[in-house]
């Protein structure tokens, strides 16, 4: 390496780690906060609000509704139906899920600040990352319950489905519910990758730009391998904002399981605790800059 | 200067608000100096957009200033330890609206970190405090305006804190909720709390505050105890009554005795309408209204007031009181932002 360029390198990793300094500023306050005890006060009034709105509790009501109605295929085989139905199941608890979870999270942080709730618990010793982290555990909390509820409904409709057929024809189609339950828990996992990112757009945009976001990342996330195809396919500007798009937005499909679940193919459990490790990191590196943008927000 | 009894001290402070259509930006606040001694209640009183609740946010650290520092507790306001002894109040009591009073207190007070069994006994001093022991359960979106102000003013009191910031406390109450709420700040005072209270209300910033600060586009104009932004009496009035005794003989006599004095008498209208003597003190003026009366003389000219109790006096009427009356806090407002240069 010549000296010019390591001048250059020296200059620029400076230049750098002046840049996040003066940026995170006022991410670390001095004095003492309260952490975890005040994160979880946040998390549990984020709860608690999200548990009387009406709205989710419908929504949930619905996928309650749609999992039912999916007993209804009896003109099908029985190996058949309990792929419609472990697949169409998986599919709603998804696709529900990151209904709920765009719902829940885009509102989240400009809810409090449009409200202005956001000032009351800001005069009191508590970090905004700490605020931030609170909001985005209670949605978590939000979120599994809700994921739970309608994996609980799933599993018990496959169990029903199972008994009807074993009544009436004999057979069986002994549905894997370890693996639909992991596949749930995998769609959990990408819904809370999703949620932090929708957290981190919430804190430096309005609602309205939030979910048109939390949209597209949603769906650049869940198609990441043709994108890469795209990216190799092009040249030029297409093929770096395509490269961007693949390293930057979450792999949102590595923690799709739902075929695996539904066509009695075994999930990789290695593969599917690399995809839960690399979610985490990204979800943290994601939580960090959203309590630094947010700590530099003027509410 | 700030010393050992100063709670807060504003060195400077500038908000400049800027954004693409405005470059340049809007000044908030102006080179705002300002200091808050222990145990004293400070009001900033000043039309809408005039930089008070500007101020406060700067000060609860929810927006950043352009320039200037400011200390709480000789601490920099950035210093999280500063909210563990301070209490806000926000303007329109801005709460979480599904919730009652009791849960939301419990909220707040967990914020603290205080431990389950002290905030249920915090809980219940605060409403009993703020007098909603009765309405605890009624959610936050139920309450009357009147009830939301007082449990947002007992969400500012969780901590028990030694500065509070109190931002339009009486906005949007009824004179009965004003008035228990300026009961309210008057107990907190007596309790030794330092106070720092914005405010367009200027009867309960009379009632309440040791001293005023009168901002305007940003500055503060004027500040100090209401008898020294008052200033001097500008004028000595005497009060009497009892000229129905002596008819209107006297009152015609009496009549005669302030014209000859310099003194113009308006018999009906609260303005004078006649021209006084060439001797008279220049704004003396009487008003007579059946057999009650009024003079008001002008400070500068208060050697004249003996002869006007005597003139007073021979016909018959009786001195009720003779006072130097001070300009009310609406007047010294007024008169602070009229002298403030376009």
């Amino acid at each position: 390496m010549t000296p010019i360029l390591l001048r250059i390198m020296l200059v620029v990793g400076l230049a750098l780690v002046v840049s996040v300094i003066v940026l995170t500023r006022r991410a670390w306050l001095p004095g003492i906060g309260h952490g975890l005890p005040s994160i979880w006060r946040i998390a549990k009034i984020t709860v608690a609000e999200a548990r009387r709105r009406r709205v989710l509790q419908a929504v949930i009501a619905l996928v309650i509704l749609i999992l039912l109605s999916m007993t209804a295929f009896s003109y099908l085989s029985p190996q058949e139906q309990a792929k419609m139905v472990i697949d169409g199941g998986l599919a709603a608890i998804t696709v529900f899920g990151i209904l709920l979870a765009i719902f829940v999270a885009a509102f989240l942080i400009p809810n409090e600040v449009e409200n202005r709730t956001v000032y009351a618990i800001l005069a009191k010793p508590v970090r905004r990352s700490e605020f931030v982290l609170g909001k985005y555990l209670g949605a978590l909390i939000v979120l599994a319950a809700m994921v739970a509820v309608m994996t609980v409904v799933l599993v018990g409709v496959l169990v029903t489905l199972d008994h009807l057929i074993k009544d009436q024809a004999g057979s069986s189609f002994n549905p894997n519910l370890a693996a639909v339950v992991l596949a749930a828990v995998m769609s959990y996992c990408s819904l809370a990758v999703l949620t932090a990112l929708i957290v981190l757009i919430s804190t430096v945009s309005s609602t309205t730009m939030t979910v048109i976001a939390a949209l597209i990342i949603w769906a650049v996330g869940s198609l990441q391998s043709q994108i890469y195809v795209l990216a190799e396919s092009n040249g030029g500007a297409a093929k770096l904002f395509l490269l961007v798009l693949y390293y930057l937005v979450p792999h949102l499909e590595n923690f799709d399981y739902r075929f695996q679940a539904a066509n009695f193919v075994a999930i990789s459990v290695p593969s599917a605790i690399g995809a839960v490790i690399v979610g985490i990191g990204y979800t943290l590196v994601v939580l960090v800059v959203a309590s630094i943008f947010f700590s530099d927000r003027q509410v | 200067m700030a010393t050992a009894e100063t709670v807060l001290h504003i060195e400077g402070l500038t908000k400049i608000y800027r954004s693409l259509f405005t470059p340049a930006g809007v000044k908030a606040v102006d080179d705002l100096n300002l200091t808050l001694r222990k145990g004293e209640t400070y009001s900033v009183v000043g039309p809408n957009g005039s930089g008070k609740t500007t101020t406060l946010k700067i000060l609860l650290g929810l927006i950043f200033p352009t320039a200037g520092s400011a200390t709480i507790f000789g601490k920099a306001i950035a210093d999280l330890s500063v909210r563990e002894r301070i209490g806000f109040l926000p303007e329109d009591a801005y709460l979480y609206d599904c919730f009652n009073g009791e849960e939301l207190l419990d909220f707040y007070a967990g914020l603290f970190g205080y431990s389950k069994r002290k905030r249920a006994a915090l809980v219940e001093e605060l409403l009993t405090l703020v007098g909603m022991q009765a309405n605890r359960k009624v959610a936050f979106r139920e309450c009357s305006k009147g009830m939301r102000q007082r449990i947002a003013l007992a969400q500012a009191l969780v901590n028990d804190p030694e500065l509070l910031i109190l931002d339009e406390p009486t906005s949007g109450l009824d004179p009965a909720g004003r008035h228990q709420m300026t009961l309210l700040i008057q107990e907190l005072k007596r309790r030794g709390k330092t106070i720092l209270l914005c405010s367009h209300f200027l009867a309960e910033v009379e009632e309440v505050c040791d001293r005023v600060g009168i901002m305007y586009r940003g500055k503060l104009v004027a500040e100090g105890s209401l008898p020294e932004l008052a200033g001097e009496p500008e004028e000595v009035v005497v009060t009497f009554r009892g000229l129905e005794r002596v008819a209107g003989a006297a009152a015609t006599r009496l009549r005669e005795r302030l014209h000859t004095a310099g003194v113009a008498v308006a018999p009906e209208a609260a303005e004078p309408d006649e021209t006084p003597a060439s001797s008279a003190p220049a704004g003396a003026f009487a008003t007579l209204r059946g057999a009650t009366g009024e003079v008001h003389l002008p400070a500068a000219h208060e050697s004249k007031l003996w002869v006007i109790l005597q003139a007073v006096n021979e016909a018959g009427g009786q001195i009720v009181e003779v006072s130097r009356p001070r300009p009310s806090l609406q007047a010294i407002f007024v008169r602070a932002i009229r002298e403030v240069p376009e």
